[in-house]
Parts: C-alpha cells; sequence; structure tokens
C-alpha cells in the first residue's frame, strides 16, 4: 500500500509544473472563482488520499496537454478504457452561422475512435455527448456567446477498441461513461462555466437478473439489457440510455443502483460544499470528480499553500 | 406612416400581430401561451398545432408501394414521411473471408451451451450471424429536401448517419429478423441414409448444427434497407423505424438453393413459393420532448434546484412532455426522451429507452411515457395490421 501511495504522490509531482509554464489566458481567474471555495476542505487531504489508494476506481488527471485550453485523461480499470480529452473555449468557429442560436456558444463534440476513422456510431455518441454537455455548459456566460467549445475525444487505450464498423454496437453503451467522464474534466480544465457537474455509470443486468457495474465489453454481450446513467451533482437525471428486454420496475432498480452508484453516501450541504467522512466520499463518482479537481486544484495553487 | 394611422377600418390600429407573425418572432411565448391559457378564458391547455400533450399525430402506413423491391413501405406521421425499401441479396458463404473461422467458433459455443438449453444457443448464433456478417445493412437519407436544413445532393448529415446507426441498433437489440429466414441451405442427396442417422443425434433438435456434414449453409440473403425520408416535420425516427417494421413484415424473399450442378445458387421465379420474413415481435418507438416555461431555466446557473427541491416545486407545471412532437416544438426543446417498447402477451416490454438533453423527465415521467407508449403501440399495431 505504501508503495502505491508513492506512485500516486509520484503522479502528483510530475502533474505539478512550474507556475510560470501555465498559459496566463484569462482563464486563471475564473478558475480562481470557480475552485478556490474547495481549498477550504484541502486541510483534510490525508483523510481522502488515503481513501482514493484504497479502492480499486477509475485514474484521472487534468490539465495534461499544453496547447489546448484544457484536457483530461480518464482511464476505467473495470473497462479498461482509456480517454483522452481536450476542449478548446471559446474559440470562433469557422463555419458558425449565427442564424443557428447567437445568444449562446456552440458545442462541438468529436469522437475519435483508436484504431479507425470515425463512423456512424461515433456520430450518433457525439450527438448524446453535445445534447449533455451543451445543457451544462452556461454559453451565455462573458465571452461565449457566439463563440464554440470545442471538445476533442480521443480513445487511447481499452482492452477491445473499437473496430469502426457497427459490428458491436453493444461497445458504445459501455464505453458512455469514460467519455463523459472525460469530457466533463477537460471542460472543467478549461475553466468552463457549467451550472453543474455529473458523473456517469453503466449497469448491466444478467440473465439471473443481477445488477453488475461496469461491465467489460465480453460481459456487456452476455448481458440482457444495459443501463447508462448520468447523475448530476444535484441528484437529476441528466442521461439514460439503456438497451436490451426490461420493464419498468428493473430499470428503476437499476436507477437507484446508479444513484447510489453516483452519489455514494456523500451528503451535499446546502452550498455545495461535500462534507467528507472516513472513505465514503471516494465510494461515489461524483466524489471522484471532485477528487481529481481538488488534486489538481492542490498542485496548482501549491504555492500558495506554502506561503500559508 | 400617415395610411398606418389614417384608420379606413372603423377599428383603431391594434399593435397585436396574426398567430402565424407571433409564432415566428416569439417561438416560445406562442408555444407556452397554448400550453397554459388563462386560468379565465376557459380554454383548455393544447399545443399549438392543437394535439392534446399526449396526442400523436395522424398516423398513416402503406406497405407494397414499390415494385422493384422486395418489400417497401410507406409511413406518413403528420407532415414526416418516409419510404423505406428492402432489398435482398446473396452473400455467398465462399466468398466471407472469415467463414470457416466463424463456423468454427460458433461450433464451440453449440457445444459450451448444449446444457443451458437449444434456444439460448440459437439465439446466440443469429446474432452472431446477423451481426457478425452484416446481413442487415439500414442507411437513411435526409439530402431529400426533405427540409430547408437539408440540402438535396449533400453529404450524410450527422443527423442523418445518428438515425442510421439507431435503426441498425435497434435491428440488432431487438433481434427483429431471424438468421434462420436469411439462411440458404443446401441438403446433398441422402445417399447412405444410415450414416445419416448415425451422425444426426442432435439433429432434430437444432438444425443449423453446423458440424453436421449432411446440411450446410450456402449463402446469406442480405437485406439492404434503405429509408428515405421524403419531408421532414420532426420526429424522424418514429416514422423511419415504423417504414422500416412496415417494410420488413411486408418482405418476400424467393426461394433459393444451391444448385450442385452449376455450383451456383437459383432462385424460383414464381411467386407462390417466395415466403415472408417471421419477424420477432412488434417493437414500436415513440417520441417525446419535454418543453419548459421558463426559457432561461437553463442557464440561469444559481437558480438550477436539487431534484428533490424540484419535485416539490412541480405543483405550478413548469413544464410539459409532449408526444410526438413535430418540427416547431422540436426546435424549441433540447430535453428529449425516446421509448420503443413491445408486448409480450398484453404485457409491455421495454426494448430501448433514452433521454438526454436536459434533467426535468425522471422516474416518475418515464412511468408515465411508458404507459403511452404502451398505447401507441396498440394504435400502431392497428394501422400496420390494416397496411
Amino acid at each position: 500500500m505504501r508503495d502505491r501511495l508513492q506512485t500516486r504522490y509520484q503522479v502528483q509531482a510530475q502533474l505539478r509544473r512550474p507556475i510560470k509554464e501555465r498559459p496566463a489566458h484569462e482563464k486563471s481567474q475564473r478558475e480562481t472563482t470557480l475552485l478556490l471555495p474547495t481549498l477550504r476542505t484541502l486541510k483534510k487531504l490525508p483523510n481522502f488520499y488515503l481513501s482514493i489508494v484504497n479502492m480499486v476506481g477509475p485514474i484521472a488527471s487534468l490539465s495534461q496537454l499544453n496547447r489546448a485550453d484544457g484536457s483530461a485523461s480518464y482511464k476505467c480499470p473495470a473497462t479498461g478504457y482509456s480517454i483522452l480529452g481536450a476542449v478548446n473555449a471559446p474559440i470562433e468557429l469557422p463555419a458558425r452561422r449565427d442564424a443557428l442560436k447567437p445568444e449562446e456558444a456552440t458545442v462541438e463534440v468529436f469522437v475519435k475512435p483508436g484504431t479507425t476513422t470515425a463512423g456512424v456510431g461515433e456520430r450518433h455518441v457525439e450527438g448524446i455527448l453535445r445534447s449533455v454537455l451543451g445543457k451544462i455548459v452556461l454559453g451565455r456566460e462573458k465571452g461565449f456567446p457566439r463563440r464554440g467549445v470545442v471538445l476533442t475525444l480521443a480513445i487511447v487505450g481499452g482492452e477491445n477498441v473499437e473496430r469502426g464498423d457497427s459490428a458491436n454496437l453493444s461497445q458504445y453503451l459501455t464505453i458512455l461513461p469514460a467519455l463523459l467522464h472525460a469530457g466533463l474534466l477537460a471542460m472543467v480544465s478549461a475553466s468552463v462555466p457549467l451550472s453543474m457537474t455529473f458523473s456517469a455509470t453503466l449497469l448491466g443486468v444478467t440473465k439471473s437478473g443481477d445488477i453488475v457495474r461496469d461491465l467489460s465489453p465480453t460481459a456487456a454481450k452476455a448481458a440482457v439489457s444495459l443501463h447508462v446513467f448520468a447523475v448530476s451533482s444535484k441528484n437529476h437525471l441528466l442521461l439514460n440510455e439503456s438497451e436490451g428486454r426490461f420493464d419498468f420496475d428493473t430499470w428503476e432498480l437499476v436507477r437507484e443502483r446508479a444513484l447510489s452508484v453516483c452519489q455514494g453516501e456523500t451528503a451535499a450541504s446546502a452550498d455545495g460544499d461535500v462534507t467528507m467522512g472516513e472513505g465514503t466520499a471516494s465510494a461515489s463518482l461524483n466524489g471522484f470528480i471532485r477528487e481529481t479537481v481538488e488534486d489538481q486544484v492542490y498542485s496548482d495553487y501549491a504555492f500558495k499553500l506554502d506561503s500559508i | 406612416m400617415a395610411s398606418s394611422t389614417t384608420p379606413i377600418s372603423p377599428t383603431p390600429p391594434s399593435l397585436a400581430l396574426p398567430p402565424s407573425q407571433f409564432a415566428r418572432l416569439q417561438p416560445h411565448a406562442y408555444l407556452l401561451a397554448h400550453l397554459s391559457p388563462p386560468p379565465a378564458s376557459n380554454q383548455p391547455s393544447v399545443r399549438a398545432n392543437g394535439r392534446a400533450t399526449s396526442q400523436f399525430r395522424v398516423t398513416s402506413a402503406n406497405a407494397g408501394s414499390l415494385t422493384h423491391t422486395n418489400g417497401s413501405a410507406v409511413v406518413r406521421i403528420g407532415d414526416t414521411a418516409a419510404v423505406c425499401g428492402v432489398r435482398a441479396e446473396i452473400l455467398h458463404t465462399k466468398d466471407i473471408a472469415s467463414w470457416s473461422v466463424l463456423q468454427a467458433s460458433s461450433e464451440q459455443n453449440f457445444d459450451k451451451s448444449n446444457d443451458v438449453g437449444v434456444s439460448e444457443s440459437q439465439d446466440e448464433e443469429d446474432r452472431g450471424h446477423i451481426q457478425d456478417l452484416d446481413l442487415l445493412v439500414p442507411n437513411l437519407s435526409l439530402s431529400t429536401g426533405c427540409a430547408p436544413g437539408f440540402t438535396p445532393g449533400a453529404p450524410p448529415s450527422a443527423l442523418a448517419q445518428s438515425l442510421s446507426h439507431q435503426i441498425l441498433s435497434l435491428l440488432h437489440t431487438t433481434r427483429l429478423v431471424r438468421a434462420d429466414d436469411l439462411r440458404i441451405w443446401y441438403q446433398p442427396p441422402n445417399l447412405d441414409s444410415e450414416e445419416f442417422r448415425n451422425a444426426g443425434e442432435g439433429m432434430d433438435v437444432d438444425t443449423e448444427q453446423s458440424e453436421d456434414p449432411e446440411r450446410e449453409i450456402k449463402a446469406f440473403w442480405v437485406l439492404y434497407i434503405d429509408v428515405m425520408i421524403i419531408s421532414l416535420a420532426g420526429n424522424p425516427f418514429d416514422a423511419a423505424w415504423a417504414s422500416v417494421l412496415a417494410a420488413l413484415r411486408d418482405t418476400k424473399l424467393p426461394k433459393a438453393w444451391w444448385d450442385a450442378d452449376n455450383e451456383t445458387i437459383l432462385c424460383s421465379d414464381n411467386v407462390a413459393d417466395a415466403r415472408k420474413l417471421s419477424l420477432r415481435g412488434l417493437p414500436i418507438a415513440s417520441s417525446f420532448c419535454s418543453f419548459e416555461g421558463d426559457a432561461a431555466a437553463g442557464w440561469r446557473a444559481v437558480v438550477i434546484p436539487d431534484a428533490e427541491e424540484q419535485k416539490q416545486k412541480k405543483g405550478a407545471q413548469q413544464r410539459w412532455i409532449l408526444a410526438d412532437p413535430d418540427g416547431y416544438e422540436e426546435g424549441l426543446s433540447q430535453e428529449r426522451a425516446s421509448l420503443v417498447v413491445d408486448k409480450e402477451n398484453g404485457k409491455t416490454v421495454i426494448v430501448k429507452m433514452e433521454k438526454h438533453g436536459g434533467w426535468t423527465v425522471d422516474s416518475d415521467d418515464l412511468r408515465q411515457l411508458v404507459d403511452v407508449s404502451a398505447q401507441r403501440w396498440d394504435e400502431m399495431k392497428r394501422i400496420l395490421d390494416q397496411c
């Protein structure tokens, strides 16, 4: 366990670039307003480092790419997918037609499969991602109307990278949570104003009626029905994609399970600050998203913390 | 200026606009005014197109419209019209590069699943053949000048590609078409009947057992399912899927056999020999959109309440779920829900359910939508049975 803890800190150290190298756009200011409140929680750091090490959960890191406004990499050990996401925002879109919606930013999503060119399956997933992320991006904030928020997601690894043709369709449901998480973290990394965050999970119902979490692509093929849920930080159901044969009662069971997977037992207090108990925060996916961002803030603002 | 201030008619010039102009200038307010009429006016809450919130548009279907296809259908839902043609082509197994490998692996599968049950292994093999060999090839075209946004002759738009993908994915998940209907067999003349008996113990149980040397698959029918949306006024998926379903129900495949002397597949031109596909179930799609009364609900960040609070506040209804949205309503809402349901012995089975683009629709609403979709299933079944 100590080894893992050390590697964790090593990764942290690699991420911690000198402050001068950080691109000094206008983004730093907004980032401060968005993320500074979380600094208060940093004093509890040792606690949740331990809890992270204890769980076999996804691995994510922010701002890995230097040229993009924001980027994130996300790896899910359970399904084996590894996604690299980059966000450029706000940028001028060359093909922007003002007739569409001039008062808002346009959200564009591109999904690049690992081994082939994008096909119809990718178009479909891009549409889903666009509608989910486009709804939570505050596209009317200053500097965003008439501009574009361009998110590019590259599927860089996975035990079974998509073939490109549409033969294995259910794979897109298995990869959707990873794409959503990578997209969200990249958005946060680029300091795109968001109305809420979310976390997503894949659940499958097996032939015996058990609800299984984070199925691998091969296990997903044997499942009777597959469900992808995205639950917002405020417990809204943002996305549901269900396939297979099931009835509504089954669906509700799965939905409740999804809620507990995404939210865990963390209780959000009125001001939106998560109260973190021993180990509970990291059990939930929303907590994971939050911690990833906090880690990044911690490394970005290390100089401030040291001077305190 | 002068002409407008001198009234010709006795009524003074008013600032009121005709409804059609109001609808273009203030689409959101226009639809909202229809859905929430002032309580004094005693008007019911209807949509701008005169429908109730859970009412679908008038639907008509006609099968066998195209003579040069194996099966075809035209489905019209309001002003959205989809034409679907199914063309069957022969795929020789000798043209499939991975055929021998596939056969070997399906044999293995069969051995493994033998104790689980015959029907299950059959299902698996169905899925394997239809999906791995791509025996169903749907394509949807919007480049027909169906709506002003789609230029004719342009490359397929993202929407068209997404719809094609959804149709293919639904064909696979519902396992609508049986792989058995698409197989072309060869039964060599039975010269040695004793050997036949010895070899075929499992033969009565499962005729597709590929290790049986007597009977072999020589070719497959590949179904090219082409959908043209010739007029688009919202909700293309329901219309496209209904047309695919109607066309597949109409599809007849000619009798085909392997001719050992010519070493080729021959087809009978006798119509009486042709047989229809036997489809599994009748999955019907119904789509919905959620119209929010407060146009700014989505982007006023601070105001978004928790899910629980939102539920309690629901007394004053702030959003409407509109069934079968037309183009005007689709432009005004971001949140979509789509359900595909089937009925087995009167019991509703959900085959696909999806919602995205917002956070107002939750389990309570989805439960209602399942009921609405089940009613729609009855209606569509009647329409499809008549066509």
